[in-house]
């Protein structure tokens, strides 16, 4: 696998997990480029369908962070969030797809070391498991 | 599923209360013995037919009729189902309903059905069950099918013959059952194997989104699953088209139809009331119910929801499991 570098789409809730992610930033801890962060107002707003779409488009790894059971600014949206990616990742791994590529998170504002661990942790791994080629859409 | 059921329905039928002004029933199609969903005034009752062959859900008609109208509905188990559903996300009102219900053995598969039958479709007379034999008249003559034969596979894992809630029962109560034996067998094979006969049977998919359009649970009037809701013209120019939101690939190959396929049973978890519609009326005649199936073994095993408690799946959310 030369120069594999794998696409990392993180779902980051805006109340926590974009806030941990951003105190990681400004606290100079290091978490791999490879991870690109899509600001969403709660984990409870994405769509099962973008996670899909963002495979589609050449994601190797979707990640969905959101703030801890009982924190989430909306009371429950979090709740719907792991409702949502158990169903989605069961649906997957029947499939035959890889749902090990597929991650949810809990990530407090305060927790930017955890979210800088995690994503280094989660990209090593996708990095072994090499592209994911099964829903990537291929120029035919 | 007898001449002697047909009887019971007309029976309950021509004694209604007062108030209800239709039918929803099955009657026979023309030149053909299987039976369609149909709309009927209370002084039509000759009209209504019953069969294995009346295959068909009436929810969804139900639904659409019974928003000002008080209506007599005649459904099997999973019909039955699927109107307790509507019910309980607000699309039917119960004091609208009169539900005639029957105890269901199971209905035929019509594909099997039409492979097996000697006679010419339009010359069948009658179509009964009795005992474990579909017996099948047509001018005089006589052909028996053993059951199991012509069974639409769906039925062999019912989980509710007779339905929970009706006004009047016809036949003796039977027993339901909770089986994903297919599905646990169906997961013992690799993931690669999975793959390629879940590509295999996708890659057959036309999108012609029948299995949405006949599925009482998908009565969005928008839904995810069409190119775009936007208006285009023909003065809309192409650049601001390909900027249109849109969640789903447009074209047709085996990778965006898994991805319709998993949105479109996403969306029915906790609900699918299992009546096979969807499988019925795909033209590629793919196995449908065995994605949906994965999903409700999920929705009994992670979640521990039974479709049939009172409290819709979605606004449930202490059943979350730990962590
Ligand atoms: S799913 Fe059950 S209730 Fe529905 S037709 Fe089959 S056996 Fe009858
Ligand atoms: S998904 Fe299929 S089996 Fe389930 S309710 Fe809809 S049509 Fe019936
Ligand atoms: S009915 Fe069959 S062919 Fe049509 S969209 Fe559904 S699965 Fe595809
Ligand atoms: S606001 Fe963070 S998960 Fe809902």
């Amino acid at each position: 696998m030369e120069d594999f570098e794998p696409k990392i789409i993180t779902f980051a809730c805006n109340w926590c997990s974009y806030a941990g992610a951003d105190l990681a930033g400004t606290s100079r801890l290091k978490y791999p480029p490879n991870v690109k962060i899509i600001r969403v107002m709660c984990s409870g707003m994405v769509n099962p369908a973008w996670v899909l779409r963002a495979f589609r488009q050449g994601a190797d790894g979707v990640v969905i962070a959101g703030c801890h059971p009982g924190d989430c600014h909306y009371t429950v949206g979090n709740y719907y969030a792991k409702k949502r990616y158990i169903l989605l990742k069961e649906l997957l791994k029947f499939v035959g797809f890889d749902d090990e590529r597929f991650k949810l998170l809990w990530a407090s504002a305060s927790e930017g070391k955890l979210f800088a661990e995690e994503m280094t942790a989660f990209t090593e791994k996708i990095r072994e498991m090499g592209r994911q080629e099964k829903l990537r859409r291929k120029i035919e | 599923m007898n001449a002697e059921t047909l009887e019971r329905i007309k029976e309950e039928c021509r004694k209604l209360p007062a108030e209800i002004s239709y039918i929803v029933g099955f009657v026979r199609k023309q030149s053909e013995p299987r039976e369609v969903v149909a709309v009927l005034k209370p002084d039509e009752v000759d009209k209504l037919s019953f069969s294995p062959l009346s295959f068909n859900n009436p929810a969804r008609t139900v639904m659409e009729l019974a928003k000002d109208n008080k209506v007599a509905v005649i459904a099997k188990g999973c019909d039955a189902r699927a109107l307790k559903q509507l019910e309980k996300e607000e699309k039917i009102e119960r004091e609208n309903l009169y539900i005639i219900g029957i105890s269901c053995p199971g209905v035929i598969d019509y594909r099997k059905f039409r492979n097996t039958v000697k006679f010419r479709l339009a010359e069948i007379d009658s179509v009964e069950l009795i005992g474990d034999e579909v017996v099948v008249k047509a001018g005089g003559e006589e052909q028996r099918i053993p059951f199991s034969e012509v069974i639409f596979e769906n039925c062999l894992y019912c989980e509710q013959p007779t339905p929970k809630d009706y006004d009047v029962l016809i036949g003796e109560p039977r027993e339901g059952k909770v089986d994903f034996s297919d599905i646990e067998e169906f997961e013992k094979l690799s993931a690669e194997e999975r793959w390629s006969y879940w590509m295999d049977v996708f890659s057959k998919c036309i999108r012609c989104h029948a299995c949405r359009q006949v599925c009482p649970m998908c009565y969005c009037n928008e839904c995810l699953v069409d190119p775009s809701n936007l208006a285009v013209s023909p003065m809309t120019p192409a650049e601001e088209k390909a900027a249109y939101p849109r969640v789903l690939g447009r074209t047709v190959n085996a990778a965006d139809n898994l991805i319709y396929h998993i949105v479109r049973v996403m969306h029915h978890a906790g609900r699918c009331a299992g009546c096979g519609e969807c499988e019925r009326a795909c033209p590629m005649e793919l196995p449908l119910r065995k994605l949906e199936r994965k999903l409700e073994k999920v929705v009994y095993e992670v979640f521990n929801y039974s479709p049939d408690e009172e409290i819709p799946f979605l606004s449930k959310l202490d059943i979350l499991p730990e962590g």
